[in-house]
């Protein structure tokens, strides 16, 4: 029961955002975020290669990219 | 016709032609619809007039001179002006203070007309105080002045108009290849159809017996600072018109004209003059930027 | 920009200086276009990097990748990576430690290995070398969105992968917010040396008893399947983006993703000791053929005046009964134009499997499914690591990277009999990770 009540509060929480639509800003206020280290995928090639590393000596996998398949590390 | 502007019909463009910031002004329309081609070319006008009549230091009543007459009070300014000081403001911590837009006030120190009329040492010292930027202070509402200090936009304003222009007609004709040529800064909406260059020509105003240079361009902007006549010559030594905020005096060795392709005619334009403004490394300064660039000394 | 000019454009447009990149968005900001994106139009951006991993005393890895990226015009982007890893060293075989040697059959049946006393069994023969490939294709579709469609191979002496994805993202409120949808499909096969053993069937181990070399043989095939075995996966990924102020982003995702088939490792053992502790036959272990995982993972960027803060959360739950919180962090402090520094520190923690135990008492009836994988079993980690970068004048950036990880199972609630009370059946696993990397 609590198992339930934890994967539907953390549903809620992640989608509590969609419903802010005023948050943002005016396409001349993005000099900060346009900075190449603010991208998501800025580190691509290090967050690729620690996925791995915890995908083969843990339990869990994903969250940022899709969890499944990979390799035969696990 | 008016006499604000003229039309001018070639085989496969319309050109539309009128006066504005002291240089004259053109349009390169791909069309052949006359309709469209007034229709550009007096958005064209109007926009360039807006601007000039906003910021320009002549005028009685514009918003500069509510700023220079305010005394050191709040002046409320508009959301364009709130970002052109913004603009402003990274422009001058990305020179290191050298580009600044109070610096204006020395003209009256300094008159480049060729001549060997170099201003005495005080005359040049008494203005000092009215310069600074850092001296500024600004809100997305409102500027605070010091009395004596102005604000100068010249530097940046013919530029800024022909990228509001080029985004003024690119949003009235978003497939319409067109060229807004203010005396040589220039912008191009998009590539033509025919995916040709356009040809433009460019007088060089220091050498009237040469003959024009003609630009092919097909897309972005272009824009050249460079000291034409604007100089003083004395003591077999030339005094270039750019001149160093915190000396009051021209920068050393700076190149007489540079020229710069960048997506945007203002950011080619401060591209110019940044690379001015280093002097004698305006050549390593535009290598380590990656930019097209002619470097003339 | 197609000018005749005195200079030609190097291909190394990419990192162009930061007076250029800084102005390009103060224009931005002025002309209120929305912001540029950096990536020049036909230019190959690669990054390229070399890991070491090493745990003491176990796994050593060496892995390489190379990454290329191409934005052919209008935002269609295409990329591809290629990644080449090879692991060699001891891991757990799930065996518990024991107060005296103990003699240990390979998984391919071809050989022995003994383990010194009080010391948790490692299996030393693990060592493979894997290949992998991807490819990526992202473009705009109609009305403000864009699609992304990828594959994706890897292959292994015993394994091999096949992963096709796509995904949909749509921009709104003026590019602050961006949903995404995004589905995979993943297709395994198994097929290790020796056959993948039978569940639960007993470790055949030669101490002479048998005639000859047939007959171990022909005990060890017994305890085998004969075919391959497989395993597909299904992904499925939702995902918000939004900006929240100038300086900040965030990002929330929720992944559910099911699997189907072969999920046992066949390398791995459990114990069966009796009741002094002492084990008397090792048998393989057996997971569920099915499994269900969801994932929520937030993330925030926040813009410093000199650097980034990059934190993130993610809880993960799962029908095996797995749970696990992972708080991920990194600070990037910008020590000049050129160099940075970025520390890193990470959290984890994951409770035990439902069928995870760390030995099989002897006389107590078999369970449907266990495993004593201690990767399956209680833990913590950490990982603490720095990163330096450095931009050279050419515009391309070198950035080195040192991590320390360190994982430390713990007892999930099960008493240890006898001798196992005074062995330390959950050691810590420490690793040092090093990475050298170039971008151009």
């Amino acid at each position: 029961m609590f198992k339930k009540a934890r994967v539907i509060l953390a549903f809620l929480i992640s989608t509590q955002l969609v419903g802010c639509a005023n948050l943002g800003v005016q396409p001349w206020e993005r000099d900060l975020l346009a900075k190449e280290e603010m991208a998501l995928d800025s580190e691509g090639i290090d967050l690729g290669l620690d996925d791995h590393i915890y995908f083969s000596k843990e339990a869990t996998s994903g969250g940022r990219a899709f969890a499944g398949g990979g390799c035969g590390c696990n | 016709m008016n006499d604000a502007f003229t039309i001018e019909y070639k085989n496969d463009h319309i050109i539309g032609r009128f006066a504005a910031m002291a240089s004259p002004c053109e349009l390169l329309i791909e069309t052949q619809d006359r309709l469209l081609a007034n229709h550009l070319t007096s958005l064209a006008y109007k926009e360039s007039q807006r601007i000039e009549q906003k910021f320009s230091r002549y005028l009685p009543n514009n918003l500069m001179a509510n700023i220079h007459h305010s005394m050191g009070k709040a002046v409320a300014i508009d959301d364009e002006t709130f970002r052109l000081l913004e603009f402003a403001n990274i422009c001058f911590e990305l020179s290191d203070g050298m580009f600044d837009i109070t610096s204006g006030v020395l003209r009256k120190a300094w008159k480049f007309d060729g001549s060997d009329n170099v201003p005495t040492p005080n005359a040049v010292k008494v203005l000092m105080p009215h310069i600074g930027w850092q001296k500024v202070k600004y809100t997305q509402s409102s500027i605070t002045l010091a009395k004596g200090m102005e604000l100068d936009f010249g530097g940046i304003g013919k530029e800024y108009a022909v990228d509001c222009v080029a985004k003024l007609c690119a949003e009235s004709a978003p497939t319409t290849s067109i060229v807004v040529n203010f005396g040589g800064d220039i912008q191009v909406t998009r590539p033509r159809h025919n995916k040709q260059p356009w040809h433009i020509g460019i007088e060089n105003p220091e050498d009237d017996n040469s003959t024009t240079k003609v630009l092919k361009i097909i897309s972005g902007g272009l824009a050249t600072s460079g000291d034409a006549r604007r100089y003083l010559l004395n003591g077999g030594k030339r005094y270039s018109h750019i001149l160093n905020p915190e000396t009051g005096y021209p920068i050393e060795n700076a190149a007489r004209s540079v020229t710069i392709a960048a997506p945007h005619c203002i950011q080619a334009g401060l591209l110019a003059t940044l690379a001015l403004l280093k002097g004698v490394k305006a050549e390593a300064f535009l290598d380590d930027q990656a930019v097209k660039f002619w470097c003339y000394r | 920009m197609q000018l005749i000019s005195k200079n030609s454009l190097t291909n190394k447009m990419r990192k162009t200086a930061n007076v250029n990149a800084a102005l390009a968005a103060a224009t931005c900001a002025l002309l209120g276009t929305s912001a540029v994106v950096q990536a020049d139009e036909g230019v190959w951006e690669m990054d390229a990097a070399l890991l070491y991993y090493g745990e003491t005393e176990r796994v050593t890895a060496v892995e390489g990748v190379f990454s290329a990226k191409k934005n052919f015009g209008d935002e269609h982007v295409f990329s591809t990576k290629i990644t080449a890893d090879s692991l060699t060293g001891a891991s757990a075989s799930g065996a518990v430690a024991q107060p005296n040697a103990q003699t240990y059959t390979r998984p391919s049946g071809k050989g022995q290995y003994v383990v010194a006393a009080g010391e948790v069994p490692l299996d030393d023969t693990f060592h493979d070398t894997r290949l992998q490939l991807e490819a990526q294709w992202t473009q705009p579709l109609w009305n403000d969105m864009r699609g992304s469609t990828g594959v994706h191979l890897s292959k292994e002496y015993d394994y091999l992968s096949i992963a096709v994805n796509g995904s949909l993202a749509k921009d709104f409120n003026q590019k602050n917010t961006t949903v995404s949808a995004g589905l995979s499909l993943a297709y395994d096969t198994i097929d290790p040396e020796g056959g993948r053993p039978v569940a639960f069937s007993e470790m055949v181990i030669d101490e002479g008893q048998f005639a000859n070399e047939e007959a171990y043989q022909a005990a060890f095939d017994a305890t085998r399947q004969k075919d391959t075995d497989d395993k597909t996966t299904v992904d499925l990924m939702f995902g918000v983006t939004q900006i929240i102020n100038r300086r900040m982003l965030m990002q929330f995702n929720y992944g559910l993703s099911m699997s189907d088939g072969y999920h046992t490792d066949p390398f791995k053992v459990l114990s069966v000791v009796n009741d002094q502790g002492l084990t008397q036959s090792l048998v393989h272990e057996d997971r569920p053929t099915q499994r269900t995982r969801h994932n929520f993972y937030w993330q925030t960027k926040y813009a410093l005046d000199s650097g980034v803060a990059d934190i993130s959360y993610r809880y993960a739950t799962d029908d095996w009964d797995i749970n696990s919180h992972t708080i991920d962090s990194r600070f990037r402090f910008n020590l000049s134009d050129n160099t940075y520094i970025q520390p890193h520190f990470r959290y984890y923690q994951q409770s035990a499997a439902e069928f995870y135990q760390p030995f099989l008492l002897e006389g107590s009836s078999l369970p449907t499914f266990a495993s004593a994988d201690y990767r399956l079993g209680e833990m913590t980690a950490y990982t603490i690591g720095l990163k330096y970068g450095m931009t050279m004048p050419s515009g391309n950036e070198w950035a080195f990277r040192v991590e320390y990880y360190q994982q430390d199972p713990k007892n999930a609630g099960f008493d240890a009999p006898g001798v196992l009370q005074q062995l330390d059946l959950y050691p810590s696993v420490k690793a040092m990770i090093a990475q050298v990397s170039y971008s151009f």
